[in-house]
């Protein structure tokens, strides 16, 4: 009798034990019921935007008596899908690929926001081009919300106003300015694609750049969706373009090996020496962060960098901007996080981050006076007077191609593994069928 | 932080709960049955819930990843074979093949070998110099596969010509006077793979020795004794001797690194993702699933896995059963 009462005992505890475990794995995550007041938000945006933004979002969210749990993720695409088919999502996520956005849509777990949000203020306030980033089915279920743009060409301005170099208006004179300042014995271009587990994507954006400027919007775009093939001769004439600037010997110190090895944040390091060891940077606006240049150069941003941005192929022609940003995804029901959607929607968010971190709004109506500096308002006016703002491509394509064989067949071709044919072709293969 | 420790330890304790709960009442139900009966089923009801473990873990998932394995990349609508034909027809997915067949080839063997080389040498020492000497061998066993990753790609670390050279062995080229190499990128009868190799060995070494030194320890003296009094000199103790009386423990250890490098990821997402030629199955397995999403194509890798680890898994189980039996 002795050992059933201590069973029985022992069978209670278990019960109650059972019990709280439910409790608790109920209030530990998972989007948040329809009447809840916490909101949760995933993001894996730049360190200084996330600060800036999650301190604004919160204090806004608090006024309208709603908690805002910001939580930065590492691997956001890969985890938002996995964490997708484990039915435990955030209430809103920003996601950095409008492929996977669209990944998301046909999974049916993201919120139509046509009917959250004020669409006609919208049109009027973003950039061209922004919203249809995140629209599938004629339905908006993306929302930029920070923007960065990347057809920008960064040079060390002392040396360069020393140098008398000026900003090239087309290819050719690009082409000419590569030349030159080889001749003056400096490897006129930094360029390197080295990314961990993403090596490769700045390569991508390279041929984005070119394939929107010799294609124009419409042939961006057929590009994109796989109507042009990546073996076609708009491809090819952007990768030629490519090799002349980039992979002829000499224009970058060290060459194809030293391109593939080097991080893509160390690619800058050299420009920023006594005597330059590379003259012009093609990166996207986040690369003026304290994160990937030394701080003595980002203490004085307007004295020490100098940006133009990518010509068109031709002076006065198609000059669209290649950008990217942050979709916020709307994947619960709750009252709470379609208030914090609006919140996100506000063309005024960012006000407080500007200032202090390479944050750039996709409103037009933005304030330009709250950029903290010359460079940066270069920047966004270049993005806001742009002929067209183009998402970046590889972002848009499937994941299996714009997340894989882009980057790793870049990669190859790069490196010198694969010709450029079997690069082009390699990529086409993998563009799933369905 | 907070809730989720307190969640942890409830959870651990509600499954060592339930699990007791469970057994007690396995217990009393084959406490019910009459005498005999009792102990004819009380050792199934015992091994059942391990039964249904390994059912629900094991063997269901096994099943389902061979189903999809037959259907497109959402699981949605079959396709036969086509997943294993696309795969096995593009030229890069054949490369992976054989980068995985140059982890099997190399590793295990040269992890045996190195293992026992360490075991018998070790063993010569002075007790305190044997255990630092297997102490320091064994602690990179501690150092998780992505922790190592990380701290080996220094190693490799390339810098173009002229910046200074933060990787070890590029430091050293260049301080003998040669030029900067990109050591990962280096895909000439598929260096950059056994570079990436290097590492694994580097980390199962110390595994290999501690399991090889007990078994040479386990040696009885006697043998050999009575070989060196018969003239035998010490490669012939070894060779005739000491290995044959090992062997077991050999072919223990040459499998359960065998199939670890079957599965090897960590090591290659982590240095190279599999770029530049490095790629190996765990790999491509992760890029298809979590990259592309593509359960069919993902599903696929793991079934031809599956397949080529069988055999072995056939051959070490008969092996361990020889062993039992000769015992």
């Amino acid at each position: 009798m002795q050992t059933l009462s201590r069973g029985r005992k022992l069978a209670l505890v278990a019960t109650a034990v059972a019990s709280l475990v439910a409790t608790a794995a109920c209030s530990g995550g998972g989007g948040s019921s329809s009447s809840s007041k916490t909101v949760t938000i995933w993001s894996s945006t730049d360190p200084l935007v996330f600060a800036g933004l999650k301190k604004e979002i919160v204090a806004k969210a608090k006024a309208e008596g709603i908690t805002v749990n910001m939580q930065k993720v590492d691997n956001i695409n890969q985890l938002i899908m996995t964490k997708i088919q484990a039915n435990d999502t955030p209430d809103i996520a920003m996601i950095p690929q409008p492929g996977v956005v669209g990944d998301i849509v046909k999974r049916g777990k993201a919120q139509d926001l046509s009917s959250v949000l004020d669409m006609n203020a919208l049109k009027s306030s973003m950039t061209p081009g922004t919203l249809e980033t995140g629209t599938f089915n004629g339905k908006l279920y993306g929302l930029l919300v920070s923007m960065n743009v990347k057809s920008l060409v960064f040079y060390p301005k002392k040396a360069w106003d020393k140098a008398g170099y000026t900003a090239p208006t087309d290819f050719a004179s690009l082409e000419a300015l590569t030349d030159k300042i080889k001749a003056s014995g400096t490897p006129p271009w930094c360029f390197a694609i080295g990314s961990d587990a993403a090596t490769g994507w700045p390569a991508t954006d390279w041929m984005e750049d070119l394939v929107m400027r010799y294609g124009g919007v419409q042939g961006y775009n057929d590009w994109v969706t796989h109507k042009t093939k990546f073996d076609s001769s708009l491809v090819k004439q952007a990768a030629a373009e490519m090799e002349k600037l980039l992979l002829t010997p000499g224009n970058v110190a060290g060459g194809r090996s030293s391109i593939a090895s080097t991080a893509f944040g160390d690619a800058d390091n050299p420009m920023w020496d006594a005597k330059p060891g590379c003259m012009m940077l093609k990166q996207g606006n986040f690369i003026v962060s304290k994160d990937f240049m030394p701080s003595k150069v980002v203490s004085d941003v307007d004295a020490n960098i100098g940006v133009f941005g990518f010509p068109p192929a031709t002076a006065g022609g198609d000059n669209p901007t290649l950008g990217g940003g942050d979709l916020a995804t709307l994947l619960s029901t709750s009252d709470s996080a379609k208030k914090v959607m609006k919140i996100l929607a506000d063309p005024t968010l960012g006000k407080d981050t500007a200032g202090s971190s390479s944050f750039i709004s996709p409103h037009k109506t933005f304030d330009m006076s709250l950029y903290p500096n010359d460079l940066t308002r270069t920047i966004a006016s270049t993005a806001y007077k742009s002929t067209a703002f183009l998402f970046d491509g590889s972002d848009a394509m499937p994941g299996a191609v714009g997340a894989g064989t882009f980057w790793k067949d870049m990669t190859a071709w790069i490196s010198g593994q694969e010709n450029l044919d079997t690069a082009l072709k390699n990529i086409d293969q993998s563009w799933p069928t369905s | 932080m907070g809730t989720k420790i307190v969640t942890t330890i409830i959870t651990v304790l509600a499954g060592v709960g339930a699990a007791l709960v469970l057994y007690w009442v396995l217990n009393r139900l084959a406490e019910l049955l009459p005498g005999h009966w009792e102990d004819r089923i009380k050792p199934y009801l015992y091994i059942l819930p391990a039964y249904l473990a390994i059912t629900f873990y094991l063997i269901y998932p096994a099943v389902e990843t061979v189903i999809d394995s037959l259907k497109d990349s959402s699981s949605t609508a079959w396709v036969g074979l086509d997943n294993y034909t696309h795969l096995l027809k593009t030229h890069d997915f054949q490369q992976t093949l054989f980068n995985t067949l140059l982890w099997m080839l190399i590793v295990p063997a040269v992890t045996v070998a190195l293992g026992l080389g360490v075991a018998v040498l070790a063993d010569r020492l002075k007790p305190k110099a044997e255990s630092t000497a297997k102490t320091i061998v064994f602690l990179p066993m501690a150092i998780s596969m992505v922790g190592a990753g990380t701290v080996w790609k220094f190693l490799y670390t390339y810098r173009p010509e002229g910046r200074s050279q933060i990787g070890l062995q590029n430091a050293i080229v260049t301080g003998l006077g040669g030029s900067p190499v990109p050591w990962l990128e280096q895909n000439e009868f598929h260096l950059n793979s056994l570079l990436l190799m290097v590492m694994l060995l580097w980390a199962q070494v110390g595994f290999s020795m501690v399991l090889l030194s007990a078994a040479i320890k386990g040696v009885p003296g006697d043998t050999i004794e009575a070989a060196r009094i018969d003239g035998a000199n010490e490669r012939q103790i070894f060779a005739s001797v000491v290995v044959p009386q090992i062997w077991g423990t050999v072919i223990t250890v040459f499998i359960t690194t065998l199939i670890s490098v079957m599965k090897i990821f960590d090591i290659v997402y982590v240095m190279t993702n599999g770029n530049f030629n490095t790629n190996v199955l765990g790999n491509e397995f992760f890029n298809q699933l979590f990259t592309n999403f593509n359960n069919g194509a993902a599903a696929s890798i793991v079934v031809m896995l599956m397949v080529a680890t069988i055999p072995i898994m056939i051959y070490q189980v008969r092996h361990f059963r020889a062993e039992e039996a000769a015992a």
